[in-house]
């Protein structure tokens, strides 16, 4: 992944992230729990070989650790992304299959999505913060995972064609 | 799909977690640099989450209403039949308006007395991912907002000051699990911790062993030292359910609170409490007893004639004398 890229994705992620955090936080989904942010990174790094996920998933986990409303210690986000996009980007290569369509696709960036969740509040356990209740919990998880599952077929192909426009020919290759 | 990798993606990775864990340790240990880009990122998403809350307040408001519709339909018909009532009622009610403007003068003095607040718009929530329940406000430290002050909504208690910058103000809501406040029962003044649960139910948990709990009781906020983060006597919420399980050592119940806290737009926040906590009692001052002599004068008897009644003139005098 070209310096270049890697700015732009940022730039990107960065835009995602504001919305995110202006937009997408006031609306008050049934279940609640939906991360646009996460979706959009996840597919990113689905879409990335190895090395490219790896860079993805920590810039986009800095990003995110940017976050005001945080109480995580800054890099915690960081940690958690970078192993997840590596953990997607192996996995992502023995099932190319299924994630070639869009319905895998979406399917796969809904799991890697809870699983970073769930590694969040592993996390935020072992570093001493407050986690709630494991049923509200489960609930915030189980909700981001059914509405990313709904939402991502609509922003996927949004994505693809800004990740077309912005690859080098030398990379596509 | 471009892949490939292999020993360099993973050297990579290692690199990667081990700067995480360098940044992670870093923030543990007060780092100001990692504090200081969060500040930075809230400063740039304040002016942003303004305009959107101007523009896109409807669409936030979209999916609750629609949740609530059955309820809501049920509520729109009770109030416009309370409305009916009501504009009846205001025709007779005009007497009560000099009434109403002595209250006015009360509730001023009252007023004068009480918490110095500042009010804010809520422009912002806290992201989903983060787990934590947070709202954004439009009021900083130019409006007198600082750390651990209290927030309330026009029902009651909504939460603490957490992260202020020059014109905008993070606050940790009730409902966060991190969130815990000192409570006290108003009727029979027991006290005890009230902490959230991440949902719209509170665990109430009383500190003292003897101490009951019952459904329907109201809670009040129990205040803090130098009323940071809480000043007291602002209203919590209502018991809900109380647990009757012997495995605590104490009672502990289940809150509703007063405050809506999924949709809020308008809040106070403290800056000021009153001088005089209403949880301290107010000694009433002593009246002195006024007592009054009176020295029967004789009054000469006519034969004949009935005994003399004292006139209204006599007895307003005799009452001045006293």
């Amino acid at each position: 992944m070209s310096p270049l890229r890697i700015g732009l994705n940022a730039s990107l992620l960065f835009l995602v992230f504001v919305v995110q955090e202006t937009l997408i936080s006031r609306i008050h989904l049934p279940l609640t729990g939906f991360s646009f942010y996460l979706a959009v990174l996840l597919l990113m790094v689905i879409l990335e070989n190895r090395t490219g996920a790896v860079i993805l998933g920590f810039v986009g986990g800095l990003i995110l650790d940017l976050s005001p409303a945080s109480d995580s210690p800054f890099g915690q986000w960081a940690l958690i992304l970078t192993a997840v996009s590596y953990l997607i980007a192996v996995n992502a290569e023995s099932i190319d299959e299924i994630v070639s369509r869009p319905v895998g696709l979406g399917i796969f960036v809904a799991l890697g999505s809870s699983l970073a969740l769930f590694l969040y509040l592993f996390f935020n356990g072992l570093f001493g913060q407050a986690t709630g209740t494991i049923g509200r919990d489960s609930l915030v998880i189980g909700g981001n995972l059914l509405w990313t599952m709904i939402l991502a077929p609509f922003f996927m192909p949004v994505l693809m064609a800004i990740r077309d426009a912005t690859i080098g020919s030398r990379e596509r290759i | 799909m471009a892949r490939g990798g292999g020993n360099r993606s993973r050297l990579l990775l290692v690199i990667l977690l081990v700067t995480s864990l360098f940044l992670i340790t870093l923030d543990l240990r007060g780092a100001s640099v990692t504090k200081g880009s969060r500040s930075l990122t809230q400063s740039f998403l304040a002016p942003i989450q303004k305009g959107v809350s101007d523009i896109f307040s409807p669409v936030g408001r979209f999916f609750s209403d629609v949740k609530n519709f059955p309820s809501e339909k049920d509520k729109v018909a009770a109030l416009e039949s309370e409305n009916a009532r009501l504009k009846s009622q205001a025709l007779v009610n005009k007497d009560v308006q000099g009434q109403l403007k002595q209250l006015k003068g009360v509730l001023d003095l009252a007023g004068r007395g009480g918490y110095k607040v500042v009010s804010a718009r809520v422009i912002g929530h806290g992201s989903a991912a983060s787990f934590t329940q947070t709202i954004t406000l439009d009021a900083g430290s130019a409006d007198g907002i600082t750390v651990d002050q209290t927030v309330i909504s026009d029902h009651g208690l909504v939460g603490v000051v957490k992260n202020v910058e020059s014109h905008s103000a993070i606050v940790l809501l009730m409902s966060d699990p991190a969130f815990k406040v000192g409570v006290r029962i108003a009727r029979n003044q027991s006290i005890g911790v009230l902490s959230g649960t991440g949902g719209n139910n509170f665990t109430l948990q009383l500190l003292d062993p003897a101490g009951d709990i019952q459904k329907g009781d109201v809670l009040f906020t129990n205040g803090s030292d130098s009323n940071r983060p809480y000043i007291p006597g602002v209203p919590v919420g209502q018991v809900s359910a109380v647990d009757h399980t012997s495995a605590t050592l104490t009672q502990t119940a289940t809150v509703k609170s007063y405050s809506d806290l999924g949709n809020i737009g308008v809040v106070a926040v403290v800056v000021s409490a009153p001088t005089t906590a209403p949880r301290t009692p107010i000694n009433p001052t002593p009246v002195p007893t006024v007592i009054v002599y009176v020295t029967p004068t004789p009054t000469p008897i006519i034969s004949g004639s009935p005994l003399p009644t004292p006139s209204p003139s006599a007895t307003s005098s005799k009452k001045a004398t006293k």
